[in-house]
């Protein structure tokens, strides 16, 4: 896939993980890992990236005596999923365009 | 490897990053070890599964921009005394042709990777420039009545060179880029790395 590309629905990805609950780095990985393989590095990349354009915030909450970091979404990275949708929706109808060529 | 060994040559290697985000990727690691050890896995697993600090080094400098690792670099770790500035601009005949002279250099040095391409598309520039002179000369010879078989034979010749030496071309861009990109990505990892 185009790196370009790929790096906007690796973000998309992240936000759809923790959507519906908060989450902390390795269930997120684990949790992605049937539709996409994601290495430490990378994902640390784009939490940070997220949480810097204020789509995610970051708690630090104790867990079994050591500290452990979770993810919540805001209402601005809710926004980029259905953002990311309607795109998608037309990206999809240009598809069925083309597959209607041949 | 334990925990803390691989956390250890993890530190050692990110050296040349903000201290903060070195603390901040630590971490991130050894959450993630330690979640991967409450499932069940032994020390070694989990650390084996986060992958080699190399390979951390590596995707590090590829999500990294050049420019905000050398702006890191460049930061002063203090503030400079009056001293300091004065001796600075007192220095400027100095240090300012020298600098000139590095970056010169630097400059000679990138344009040489792209020595390849250069050559190639002039190549093919001067390949284009003869077909377009070859045909000119035969339509010339044949407006007077006497076909030039060396003008005609020369621009097809020119044609057909310059056809298939667009492939060079091509080929030549693309392994410059890839060879820049390497580079590119090596010195990142350079100064990820820092002083070991």
């Amino acid at each position: 896939m185009d790196a370009q590309l790929k790096r906007g629905v690796l973000d998309v990805c992240v936000l759809a993980a923790i959507k519906n609950e908060d989450s902390y780095g390795y269930k997120i990985i684990k949790d992605l890992s049937p539709i996409v393989e994601l290495s430490e590095s990378t994902l640390y990349t784009i939490l940070k990236r997220l949480e810097t354009a204020s789509m995610l915030v970051v708690r630090s909450t104790e867990f079994e005596g050591r500290l452990r970091k979770y993810y919540h979404i805001t209402p601005r990275g809710l926004q980029r999923i259905l953002d990311f949708k309607n795109e998608w929706k037309e990206i999809m109808d240009i598809y069925s365009f083309i597959g209607k060529e041949d | 490897m334990t925990k803390q060994e691989f956390l250890t040559e993890l530190r050692k290697n990110l050296n040349g990053l903000p201290k903060d985000e070195i603390e901040d990727r630590i971490n991130f690691y050894e959450e993630m070890i330690n979640d991967r050890m409450d499932e069940g896995k032994t020390e070694e697993q989990a650390v084996a599964d986060i992958g080699t600090t190399d390979e951390a080094v590596r995707t590090i400098a590829s999500q990294t921009k050049m420019s905000t690792l050398v702006k890191e670099k460049m930061k002063l770790k203090r503030s400079l005394t009056g001293w300091e500035i004065l001796l600075i601009a007192l220095a400027f005949p100095v240090w300012f042709p020298l600098l000139m002279t590095v970056l010169s250099l630097l400059f000679t040095a990138y344009i040489m990777t792209w020595v390849l391409v250069i050559v190639s598309f002039s190549v093919e520039a001067g390949l284009i420039a003869g077909a377009g002179g070859g045909i000119a000369a035969f339509v010339c010879s044949l407006i007077e009545g006497a076909p030039s078989l060396i003008a005609g034979g020369g621009a097809l010749l020119c044609i057909g060179g310059a056809c298939l030496f667009v492939l060079a071309c091509i080929g030549a861009t693309k392994v410059t880029l890839k060879i820049s990109k390497s580079i590119f990505l090596g010195i990142k990892s350079k100064i990820i790395r820092g002083r070991n």
